[in-house]
């Protein structure tokens, strides 16, 4: 057990922010962690609070007040497996630290057991904050007693187990039964296809399962018929009973919980144990390719100029790094599965119509909204991508050459800027025209849009590389350790959504209490835009630039 | 070429990594730096490529102020950090492009030294492979070909020999050699005195940030009689009693 819990710290302590921070900045991630506490975890918390006990509130008349909550936990868990399966794979098979743990004197289970907690730890806070939102919403509709919420806490650090066991059990098969699998790269982008089937998958049944009506959602939740919830129950089995201890507060149901929990990781050490060192052994990150002859290689060299070689180098690193593409790149283009599940609400409750209508027919609040809601998507987008928050960070151990190379550093900011530009931008584009064309827009005003949403890009865009300069974690053991546990990314998307509520809520309140129309709201917000880059832009060439100065590895 | 004058670094203001320091490398030298681990060695030479600042005294390279002219001062450098492992994901002609772009080699030129070095290095079968494909050697030398691309006057290693096969080992040395007698300052550090011994026109010694010794290994042997150079080393970054 001491050896387990000791494998767990050290194996912590490679996504830990470093602890020897100057003094100063250790006062910028406290404020950086309140901004993002109260200005998203706490708002997300209550809003999932919000829906569970509204839905909760609905079931209890049908006599089915459980089904809502077991509902949303089916669902918090499959998106725990969806987004574990990239993140198990490369903890168990990919990372840096293997090569140091398999010389050990170490059984399979005990490496798999540590870096299985230290997994489900680093993973897992955000999942613990929104299922323990969604029992407080749950308990308080239902109005169960005091001590359900001992149960409730004691879920909430246990429900991520048994998905992650899943996608543990899966990576493992797969490395086990497919040779041609053991090249890292083929694997990760695997795992990357998987993600997107299952997302699209999920996006087709919601959109085909019925409106956004909450009426009809609580009929259908609660009807006995409810094919989903039963398949749910024998994909993940123990919620119900957890939610059942919850409910009627029986110990026995949830023993039995404690029970499938502890036999699931039972059976999954005992498999780990049987395969895991033949899996993880001779596993390689790449292979050579195609070897061209020489002289065709060098009659192929070609000169560009250094800004467009170095544009060049991050493209393709961003494209070729599994762990980058999967959360820098195809992120940005999963928005247009969002846009369908749109669509497909529209089709079928017609909620948007009076919005479609007013815009349509030039209704100024409605022309305001699309505008705001450009702008937003343009900011939570870039934010999200992490390209410009990561642009210092992904140069890890070879930060040196950001420095050594007779470049500038500001011509490499703005080449790494306009990366996040480019690629945040398409994305956006495509849903700017998708948008055109499925509300018939017209031409004039999806390239107002366009200027919008590339102002709003742009502006997060340099926001992100000056707050990476802040304090780039440059110590990572493998590409997705740069991204993952890495606050720096959180804290820029937290004040960035920060900056655009603030600039939004402003416009509809200048809009909704004071005499000024639309057209010079947006004018003002186009200034404001412009201002915002103007000055995240300075922000880069007079602070970023002095960051990377001092910075060295 | 190279000129350190009274430069001192200091790591969290507790550990002086280089101590208030005075060297100079002039054109045609080659001169190797000489000291156990963590006496500073890396740190001087992360100074001397702008990785790192001072925290006080003057670094000139080719005659450019590292800190008042940073990008002409770099221009002139050909630097080989102690790690190969960079920019794995890129194929070894993208990584040998790119870097003639940064340091704006003509393309004759470029085409010229990638041949020549590629087939002294027997790297031609592999430059349309991923570095991330190389064995640790392979990627050292492509790290060799890229600083040497641009014919830089001063030409900076970091602990250049790790990795290397014998013939490559061999060849690197004679790279140097051809170098530093067209003119241009080689300075690199080194743990195997007999590189120094065999390549260097002087050596510097350094321990914990302090120059121990500066002048040819002959003179510094002469000063110890009848003592092996690995003794005389082991002697003096022990004692540091020699100057």
């Amino acid at each position: 057990m001491k050896l387990y819990l000791k494998l767990v710290s050290a194996l912590l302590k490679t996504v830990e922010p470093s602890s020897d921070e100057k003094k100063y900045k250790k006062v910028f991630y406290n404020i950086m962690s309140f901004i993002a506490v109260f200005g998203i975890m706490i708002p997300m918390a209550f809003l999932v609070g919000v829906i569970v006990y509204a839905i909760t509130s609905l079931l209890i008349p049908m006599d089915s007040m459980q089904n809502g909550i077991e509902l949303f936990i089916h669902l918090v868990s499959v998106f725990s497996f969806v987004f574990g399966l990239n993140v198990i794979f490369s903890v168990f098979y990919f990372s840096g630290d293997i090569e140091n743990l398999l010389p050990l004197p170490l059984k399979p289970y005990q490496i798999i057991g540590s870096k299985f907690t230290a997994a489900l730890i680093g993973e897992s806070v955000m999942e613990f904050i929104i299922i323990i939102a969604a029992f407080a919403g749950y308990i308080i509709s239902a109005g169960l007693p005091f001590y359900t919420w001992l149960i409730a806490v004691f879920g909430m650090f246990t429900l991520p187990v048994i998905p992650l066991v899943y996608c543990s059990v899966i990576c493992m098969l797969i490395m086990l039964l497919t040779k041609a699998i053991k090249n890292k790269d083929t694997v990760n982008k695997l795992t990357g296809v998987l993600t997107i089937l299952i997302i699209t998958g999920l996006a087709v049944m919601v959109g085909n399962s019925g409106g956004f009506d909450t009426e009809h959602i609580a009929q259908s939740i609660a009807s006995p018929s409810n094919h989903l919830l039963t398949v749910m129950n024998c994909i993940f089995p123990h919620i119900q009973f957890l939610v059942y201890a919850m409910s009627e507060n029986s110990i026995i149901n949830l023993l039995i919980y404690i029970a499938i929990n502890v036999v699931c990781v039972f059976l999954f050490m005992l498999f780990a144990q049987a395969v895991y060192f033949r899996t993880v052994s001779g596993i390689n990150q790449s292979s050579a390719t195609n070897h061209r002859s020489f002289s065709l290689v060098i009659s192929s060299l070609k000169e560009h100029s250094a800004s467009l070689s170095y544009f060049k180098k991050e493209i393709k690193l961003l494209f070729r790094t599994p762990a980058y593409f999967m959360n820098c790149i195809i992120i940005n283009f999963l928005w247009p599965i969002l846009l369908y599940l749109v669509v497909m609400l529209q089709g079928q409750t017609n909620f948007l119509d009076n919005f479609i209508y007013g815009i349509q027919s030039g209704d100024e609040l409605s022309v305001l909204i699309f505008i705001i809601a450009v702008s937003a998507l343009s900011v939570l987008i870039t934010a999200a991508n992490s390209i410009a928050s990561s642009a210092l960070t992904r140069e890890g151990k070879h930060f040196a050459f950001v420095k050594y190379i007779p470049f500038s550093y500001m011509a490499q900011i703005n080449i790494k800027a306009l990366v996040s530009i480019i690629i945040s931008g398409c994305g956006m584009l495509i849903y700017i025209i998708a948008a055109g064309i499925f509300l018939n827009l017209g031409i004039k005003f999806i390239i107002f849009c366009c200027i919008v949403s590339f102002l709003s890009v742009s502006f997060v865009s340099y926001f992100g590389i000056f707050m990476d300069s802040m304090n780039p974690k440059l110590i990572w053991d493998d590409e997705l350790n740069a991204l993952r546990g890495n606050y720096n990314i959180f804290f820029n998307m937290a004040l960035a959504i920060l900056l655009e509520g603030i600039l939004c809520t402003g416009a509809y309140l200048l809009f909704k209490f004071t005499g000024v129309g639309a057209l010079m709201i947006i004018l003002i917000m186009l200034v404001v835009l412009m201002v915002l880059n103007a000055v995240c832009y300075l922000l880069c060439y007079k602070t970023a630039t002095k960051n990377i100065d001092k910075l060295s590895i | 070429m190279i000129k350190f004058k009274n430069v001192t670094k200091t790591y969290n203001n507790t550990v002086k990594a280089v101590n208030n320091i005075s060297l100079e490398v002039k054109g045609g030298e080659i001169v190797g730096f000489i000291g156990p681990n963590g006496s500073g060695k890396t740190t001087t030479m992360k100074l001397l490529t702008g990785i790192t600042n001072a925290d006080s005294g003057k670094i000139m390279v080719n005659g450019y102020d590292i800190r008042k002219e940073p990008i002409k001062a770099k221009q002139s450098i050909g630097y080989i950090a102690d790690s190969p492992d960079m920019f794995l994901r890129l194929k070894g002609t993208e990584f040998l492009s790119l870097m003639g772009d940064i340091y704006h080699v003509p393309l004759a030129q470029r085409k010229k030294v990638i041949s020549d070095l590629s087939e002294k290095f027997g790297l031609t079968d592999v430059l349309s492979s991923p570095i991330m494909s190389y064995s640790h050697g392979m990627r050292q030398k492509i790290m060799v070909v890229a600083a040497l691309m641009h014919n830089p006057p001063v030409w900076i290693l970091d602990e250049p020999m790790t990795g290397l096969d014998p013939k490559s080992s061999y060849e690197l040395k004679n790279m140097m050699r051809e170098h530093a007698k067209a003119g241009n300052a080689v300075f690199f550090s080194t743990h195997v005195l007999e590189v120094a011994e065999k390549l260097c026109d002087r050596v510097i010694i350094i321990k914990k940030g302090n120059i121990l010794y500066e002048g040819t290994l002959d003179s510094l042997e002469s000063k110890y009689e009848n003592k092996s150079l690995e003794e005389i080393f082991l002697e003096l970054t022990e004692n540091e009693t020699v100057s």
